[in-house]
């Protein structure tokens, strides 16, 4: 069981975290001041970007090097997995790196130990080079200060197989847009196929509730709210989902990847993508390929989700200037706009979305997909609230399984997963 | 058993001209049993090797192959051997093969002697708090590694073990159920061999060396069986332990294939055959004693 033993570890780091943080502070800190001179010896770590960007890395650190002789940068990479147990373990061992690759849940307990460095005070003058909404995704509700650069956006459309629309007789052509739409294609979906076809694989998270329109979390950020009647609405709509098997069945247990091999085999009709998976398709499944549906994410509010991906400054770094102008050399947008060619990803630096890269059609599926992506990055929202830990997520993730299963009602599954939140936010 | 021997005598004579299919003691095996033997035998293999002989076919699918058909097709059309050049050039899946067999080899070492000495001591010697020590080892067993990880991890970096193949090691150097697993061992040797030994005038090393050991190789195979698979498997530890990729361990190595952005199949499957090769390999060999630890304790001429 590798959830359990995942949120065990989840569990004693955050128990152990706060504590080790706070014994080990203070002793070898830096300058929190960045304006010194650029130099001396930095760690910068990615997470899981060495198999198939490493050239791009090294020119870029060679780039930096170069622009700031007296500099060194030792670039380690992390893989995919166990990433919030390293980070934790690092922090509490006072091995953290100078420069480190973060999304915004990954920063909040960071920050909270006193870790990272706030870039409102130490690098403010760079503020105007991004995105405003990409910038303030790594401020942490209840702390002043903002804690990382921004650095990669990511959103995609959502991918439909119209084969299987065909099948069940919808139009291939017009497929949901609204939620409403969502359901009864879902519902009339798993009708027509006898159960065979389901049309979602995930059960909903909490980005789903966002798009939904349900309000997360309060204004002061010291309590979730995603158990209001709206949250109950959804939730109560994917347990009929559920019940009727258009949501998918394993869809407990699914994880993204999983709901995309579901979706490549055909079991399942729809599925959130980004513009990568159309060569993933053409590449693993070409007979989806050929049948492939392209549509908008659905969502109640106008705003469709983003993660976002950011670096953020060791406050103990001994170099701080070097740290802090590293960081930003991997982010702007310069950088960041040859990193978007490698690979779709979007840069959150202003000005970039309007590159005619991400504006001109060419007649291909990729650059269509990468331009309507870019058009709705523009107000884009990163629904995932900074506070929403990994345990959060699992805590959620279990009481809807048990309320889709029919162990416990809508109301009380969210009631419980808000209360369970809570409690994870109070022991911080 | 039992019931074949009850029904066995009231078989007419005639069949005995019949080519028979007997057990390994003589008996008659009617062929429906047989079957249905064979039937269950392989069900259980099919469940067992099943997923392994699958990752094994994926990784051997060209770039043209639709992977996710349905039905899904179990041979590949065009078998190539590049996905696993491809996992070579992705990573450099050879270091950490060798890191990977380091620490196994360190840790099987160090568990065989180490699990040896202590489950001897505990199983043979007589001292005060004998049983205490026995029980410390049964309630090491109960704590999570989990729960301790962090603890480890900064003990480790007090030490300056950070970041090397010994911090890996060490916490996992001398296993608590291995040292019950030697125990349970020596105490089922008879008493009366050593104490004959000792009239002899055979010291606790002699003893140990001459008479224990020989006599449970095959629990000791056992144990070095699980001591290289625990280390060969491990992730979250060596995760945490290292931070430099060059020392990475093949677990952690091959999550590397696991891409960011898009997923190869193929690749991971390929890794994946890469890293469970040496346990095969390790396991054809130890199986002749593997099977004898389970029935060791009898005297053996």
């Amino acid at each position: 069981m590798p959830i359990s033993r995942r949120s065990l570890a989840a569990a004693a780091l955050a128990l152990v975290l706060p504590l080790s943080a706070c014994g080990s502070g203070g002793d070898d800190g830096g300058p929190t001041d960045a304006s010194g001179k650029v130099e001396g010896d930095i760690t910068f770590q990615t997470w899981n970007l060495r198999a198939n960007f490493k050239p791009y890395f090294e020119d870029l650190i060679a780039d930096f090097e170069h622009t700031y002789p007296g500099t060194h940068v030792k670039w380690i990479d992390q893989p995919a997995e166990g990433y919030p147990d390293k980070l934790s373990a690092d922090a509490a061992g006072g091995t953290l790196p100078d420069v480190v690759n973060v999304s915004p849940d990954l920063v909040a307990p960071l920050a909270r130990a006193g870790l990272a460095l706030d870039l409102d005070k130490a690098a403010g003058t760079y503020r105007s080079e991004y995105l405003p909404g990409a910038w303030a995704s790594h401020r942490i509700p209840g702390m002043k200060g903002t804690y990382a650069f921004p650095w990669y956006l990511n959103t995609g459309p959502l991918f439909y197989n119209k084969a299987l629309f065909e099948k069940a007789g919808l139009d291939p052509e017009q497929p949901p847009k609204t939620y409403d739409d969502l359901f009864s294609d879902a519902l009339r979906m798993a009708e027509k196929s006898d159960g065979k076809v389901a049309t979602l694989a995930n059960v909903p998270t909490i980005e789903d509730f966002g798009r939904y329109g349900v309000p997360l979390m309060n204004r002061q950020g010291t309590a979730f709210t995603f158990n209001s009647a709206k949250g109950v609405e959804l939730l109560t709509r994917y347990k009929e989902l559920y019940d009727a098997k258009a949501l998918d069945p394993q869809a407990l247990t699914a994880t993204p990847e999983s709901a995309g091999k579901k979706f490549l085999t055909g079991a399942v009709a729809m599925n959130p993508g980004s513009a990568l998976d159309l060569g993933n398709f053409k590449k693993n499944a070409p007979s989806l390929y050929r049948n492939i549906g392209i549509t908008d994410q659905i969502t109640s509010t106008g705003h469709v989700n983003m993660y976002v991906m950011g670096v953020m400054v060791n406050s103990r770094t001994r170099h701080t200037p070097a740290a802090v102008a590293f960081a930003h050399f991997v982010t702007d947008a310069r950088h960041q706009m040859s990193f978007a060619k490698k690979v779709a990803i979007f840069p959150s630096t202003a000005g970039s979305l309007d590159d005619p890269y991400f504006t001109k059609e060419d007649g291909t599926d990729e650059t269509r997909v990468r331009v309507a992506a870019a058009k709705s990055l523009k107000n884009a929202v990163n629904y995932t609230p900074v506070l929403f830990s990994d345990q959060m997520k699992t805590a959620l993730r279990n009481e809807v399984a048990k309320a889709l299963q029919g162990r416990q009602s809508p109301e009380e599954a969210l009631d419980n997963a808000v209360n369970a939140a809570d409690r994870l936010l109070r022991q911080g | 058993m039992s019931v074949l021997e009850k029904v066995r005598p009231e078989r007419p004579a005639t069949e005995a001209r019949e080519r028979r299919v007997t057990d390994e003691h003589g008996r008659r095996i009617r062929a429906g049993e047989l079957a249905w033997r064979y039937l269950l035998l392989l069900a259980v293999l099919a469940l067992t090797i099943g997923p392994f002989l699958w990752q094994l076919s994926t990784s051997l699918k060209g770039p043209t192959e639709d992977i996710y058909s349905s039905p899904p097709r179990f041979l590949p059309e065009h078998p190539t051997l590049h996905n696993y050049a491809r996992v070579a050039d992705t990573i450099p899946v050879w270091d950490y093969a060798l890191n990977s067999l380091k620490v196994a080899t360190a840790n099987v070492v160090t568990n065989c002697v180490g699990s040896a000495l202590a489950g001897y001591a505990l199983a043979r010697l007589r001292y005060r708090g004998r049983g205490a020590a026995t029980l410390v080892f049964v309630l090491a067993m109960l704590v999570p590694v989990e729960g301790i990880i962090i603890a480890q991890f900064t003990t480790m970096r007090e030490l300056g073990l950070n970041n090397t193949l010994i911090g890996v090691v060490l916490p996992g150097a001398v296993g608590a159920l291995n040292v019950l697993l030697m125990r349970n061992a020596f105490r089922n040797l008879p008493y009366e061999i050593e104490e004959a030994a000792y009239v002899d005038g055979a010291n606790v090393w002699q003893r140990f060396w001459r008479i224990g050991l020989p006599s449970v190789k095959g629990t000791l195979a056992v144990v070095a069986i699980f001591a290289f698979m625990g280390a060969w498997d491990d992730f979250l530890w060596p995760l945490i332990v290292l931070s430099d990729p060059s020392k990475f361990t093949l677990t952690i190595g091959l999550n590397y294939l696991h891409g960011t952005f898009a997923n190869d199949e193929r690749l991971v499957a390929a890794g994946t055959v890469i890293a469970v090769a040496p346990l095969i390999a390790l396991f054809a060999c130890l199986q002749r004693y593997f099977f004898r630890g389970v029935g060791e304790g009898a005297v053996k001429g």
